[in-house]
């Protein structure tokens, strides 16, 4: 089993090539730090309140960032930031929404529940790596915590 | 052993008489001693032996019996009687409430100093008389105070120079050892000269024989002790000695709390059951009462009844006589009154009958059988009677139109014995016929026998003519009145019928309005999915895009040594057209939104807006070389951020297509038309065959190759989306090689409506 005590960042992203290129992009980015991945909603939450998989292990369940994507199977992308927010205990992990859409609804009511940072995944892969790039800004910051 | 030392006193008084030779005062002639004196040397001597023996009682343990001493000369408080015992309010009082704790008294008879010291050394359980003062608080514990007394300065009769305590200061003053003065003299330093003496009668036997200038003690016990020595040349000063207030107490022993609790508590008893009170009236008690004789009070009764007497029957005989005077004037006025009240009672009555005279009904009083007893003048009036002659006495009856009419009406007068406005048919002297009302009833003499009917009438011909008009005239109204309801009632008939038919065109209205809701909502409904389908377009299609090319770029990172030129030129092509197909993408949701966003109208300028485009979106190049011309164009109204689009893809095109051309040249302007207002932008670029025209505005339609024009084919698409979401119209007209001109418009109908509408709110002047 994985030592879950070292996870840092958590990704929860339901596309497995989005996902290896966002990972490829930390790295580009010199962000080496243990990252766990899963595929929906349901998983992020099981992670972060270990229950489901995640039930009767000892770690700390408290990454220092969440990278969201917004469309996701089973629990949504919004549901999975509504409920970290509203949970005092959760709400100080800074959670960047990366996704796709750039609709304006989105952007709207994701900042509305308190994301600290939105990410439009652009096609450009070298693009993305720069976007990528604001993720490190917030590593350093939480560094100097 | 105490109360052995105690009982053998009086077989060792010998003794003291020897002493008491000892301690005489010299030169004191003709002093004294008397029993009382011997007894208090006595008990000194008794008290010096048994403070010598006494081992004294542990501190708290409750004692049967309480051993105590009184002073011998401290009267009336403490002292020592002619039997030679203890006496005293205090020593009674000591008793009294050391019997209610239930404790047994012995008493030893000491000199002040010494009994003092005997307590404060255990040799003794309590005293009775202690004054209490800061310095013996160090040493004796104490129970509430039962008596305050105040201190003295006494001096001997005819000193002068002696006023306040201030005087004291060079003077000689002696008190007694250990007592409350000699604390008080010696804390407040009164004098410079203290002598001290074993008891206050020393010390006044000196004062008295011209030793010393003055004795301090407390004033009263002062003055019992030089009543009972019979000293009269000595007597106590008025000014008092504030500082020098005794609370007296029983004192026990320091720490002795129990004893202290238990005097405390007897004190408390003997106050709440009067002992305290029947002890303090026995020493200090009221004076006795004279006897009033039986004699005196017959004096009193001769000297004060008597004289009462003759007083009462003056005042009886002057009251007597006013009231008979006050009654006699009484009567007398009652006589004016009544004569009064007659005179007043014929007035009343010629008032009565001149208003019965000239009433304005007709009076009449007629006997039974219908003879006229009385009338007024208006009766003469109605029935036109001769007014100059008497009528008493005619027969009524011949009055009536109808004789049975006045049977019916003599009948109902005496079963009820009054009418009112009952109307009579009836007639005048000279026979016209009249209408009246009467109100009459019967009168009754003393026997209860009807005697006459007094009554009046009313003329009330005119009226009933005119009532009679009137019913006739209302008989006419209700003929009119039926005729016109009649009529209306057509016209309501016919009203119904037109009613009917707009309820059955508002029924069509509903079904249509119903249809046109139904309309709306499939709209509503193709609104959602086609927002559902860009939503899907612009996630799900982008993420594979997305993956072909950042997977494109790993293989020419990863594997990027490994592939020649051509398959690294490969990799860029796959990479240029996930370019291209991101951009075709984003275009086709930016036309998607356009449809759907709801638009914000507001008031323009349209030059501003063309020239910031402009300058927005050319590059520095560029502005250089075109010659850029914006016409002034009239106010309109539109959503800023759409129209700004309209134009960002129209310049962007008119640049774009330029490009190649000779002459670089843009001009904008705008024409007022019937009621709309037509945008132009005209350039000299490629320009484009007149016959593909029409084909201009479409989706995806190009003229020009991607190599010679890059481009999507949506931007002229969205234009045209935007003009036409205003309510305009676009259409382009060109020339190959020679530049085109798109036109687009808006309707002035729409924007003179809101302009007009901004002009009333104050937002903007009419141009």
């Amino acid at each position: 089993m994985e030592n879950l005590n070292q996870v840092e960042i958590l990704l929860v992203e339901d596309n497995p090539r989005d996902a290896e290129m966002t990972l490829r992009a930390l790295r580009k980015n010199h962000l080496t730090n243990k990252v766990l991945v899963v595929g929906d909603g349901e998983q992020a939450l099981d992670y972060l309140y270990t229950r489901g998989k995640y039930a009767e292990q000892d770690y700390d369940c408290r990454p220092k960032i969440i990278l969201l994507d917004l469309k996701l199977p089973k629990v949504d992308g919004k549901e999975v930031l509504c409920t970290i927010k509203s949970d005092p205990d959760k709400k100080m992990i800074p959670v960047i929404a990366l996704t796709s859409s750039r609709e304006e609804r989105d952007i709207f009511e994701t900042y509305q529940l308190g994301v600290n940072s939105y990410i439009v995944k652009p096609v450009d892969f070298d693009k993305f790596v720069e976007a990528v790039n604001e993720i490190g800004l917030y590593w350093l910051l939480l560094n100097q915590q | 052993m105490n109360d052995l030392i105690l009982k053998s006193v009086f077989p060792v008084r010998w003794i003291f008489k020897s002493i008491q030779r000892l301690l005489k005062p010299q030169g004191t002639e003709g002093l004294r001693m008397t029993h009382k004196n011997r007894i208090w040397f006595s008990a000194v001597f008794l008290v010096l032996t048994a403070g010598a023996v006494s081992s004294g009682r542990p501190l708290n343990v409750i004692p049967d019996t309480v051993y105590i001493a009184s002073e011998p000369d401290y009267p009336p408080y403490c002292f020592v009687n002619e039997e030679g015992e203890a006496a005293g309010f205090s020593m009674d009082l000591f008793r009294a409430a050391a019997a209610a704790a239930g404790l047994q008294v012995r008493i030893k008879i000491g000199i002040w100093s010494k009994i003092k010291q005997d307590l404060a050394e255990g040799r003794l359980d309590a005293l009775p008389l202690v004054g209490r003062t800061p310095e013996r608080e160090e040493l004796f514990d104490f129970t509430m105070p039962y008596l305050s007394l105040h201190g003295a300065v006494f001096v001997r009769k005819g000193t002068k120079d002696i006023n306040s305590i201030g005087d004291l200061k060079e003077k000689s003053i002696v008190v007694m050892r250990g007592d409350n003065a000699e604390e008080f003299v010696r804390r407040e330093n009164v004098s410079n000269e203290i002598v001290t003496t074993n008891t206050f009668e020393e010390a006044f036997i000196a004062l008295a024989n011209g030793h010393h200038n003055a004795v301090i003690t407390q004033r009263i016990m002062g003055i019992e002790l030089l009543q009972t020595m019979g000293i009269k040349n000595v007597v106590p000063l008025d000014f008092h000695l504030p500082e020098f207030r005794q609370d007296f107490c029983f004192a026990v022993r320091k720490g002795d709390d129990r004893l202290l609790s238990l005097l405390n508590e007897g004190l408390s008893v003997i106050i709440a059951n009067k002992t305290y009170e029947q002890i303090r009236n026995e020493w200090f008690g009221p004076a006795v009462k004279d006897q009033i004789m039986f004699k005196d009070i017959l004096r009193y009764l001769l000297f004060i009844l008597v004289p009462i007497l003759i007083i009462i029957a003056a005042g009886a005989i002057v009251f007597f006589r006013k009231e008979v005077k006050k009654q006699t004037r009484e009567l007398k006025r009652e006589i004016a009154g009544h004569k009064q009240t007659l005179k007043a009672l014929q007035v009343s009555e010629e008032k009565y009958r001149g208003m019965i005279k000239n009433l304005m009904e007709g009076f009449y009083c007629v006997s039974f059988d219908g003879v006229l007893l009385d009338y007024n003048t208006e009766f003469i009036r109605i029935l036109k009677l001769d007014p100059d002659k008497d009528h008493t006495g005619i027969k009524l009856p011949d009055f009536w139109q109808n004789p049975d009419d006045r049977k019916a009406y003599l009948d109902e007068i005496q079963k009820k014995g009054f009418i009112r406005n009952y109307e009579i048919k009836a007639k005048t002297a000279a026979g016209e016929p009249i209408v009246v009302t009467a109100s009459s009833r019967v009168v009754k003499d003393d026997k209860d026998d009807s005697v006459r009917i007094e009554g009046s009438f009313l003329d009330i011909t005119d009226r009933k003519k005119a009532l009679e008009e009137l019913y006739k005239l209302k008989d006419d109204l209700a003929i009119t009145v039926g005729r016109r309801t009649a009529e209306l009632e057509e016209k309501v008939q016919k009203l119904d019928k037109s009613e009917k038919a707009m309820l059955y065109m508002v029924e069509d209205l509903n079904e249509l309005a119903a249809e046109l809701q139904e309309e709306r909502c499939k709209l509503l409904a193709s609104n959602q999915e086609l927002e559902a389908f860009t939503y899907s377009v612009s996630h799900d299609l982008r993420a594979p895009l997305r993956a072909v090319d950042g997977y494109s770029k790993f293989l020419l990172e990863d594997y990027g040594d490994k592939l020649d030129t051509e398959g690294k030129r490969f990799i860029r092509v796959i990479h240029e057209n996930a370019a291209k197909m991101d951009r075709l993408i984003l275009d086709l949701l930016n036309l998607s939104r356009i449809s759907r966003v709801d638009m914000n109208l507001k008031q323009a300028d349209m030059r501003k807006i063309a020239e910031s485009v402009f300058h927005e979106i050319t590059s520095d190049g560029e502005k250089e070389a075109f010659q850029f011309s914006v016409e002034k164009m009239p106010p309109v109204v539109c959503d800023t951020a759409l129209i700004k689009q309209v134009w960002q893809n129209l310049i962007g095109n008119a640049i774009k297509y330029s490009s190649r051309s000779e002459i670089k040249k843009i001009e904008i302007g705008a024409e007022q038309k019937d009621h709309e207002i037509i945008f132009f932008i005209r350039d000299r670029g490629a320009g484009f065959d007149k016959k593909y025209a029409g084909k201009l505005f479409g989706i995806f339609q190009r003229l020009h190759s991607e190599e010679e024009f890059p481009g999507t084919g949506v931007g002229l698409a969205i234009v045209k989306r935007i003009v036409q979401r205003h309510g305009g119209r676009v259409w382009a007209g060109g020339e190959t090689n020679r530049g085109a001109v798109f036109y687009f418009t808006l309707p002035l109908q729409q924007n003179q409506g809101l302009y007009k509408l901004e002009c009333q709110n104050g937002k903007s002047e009419p141009g």
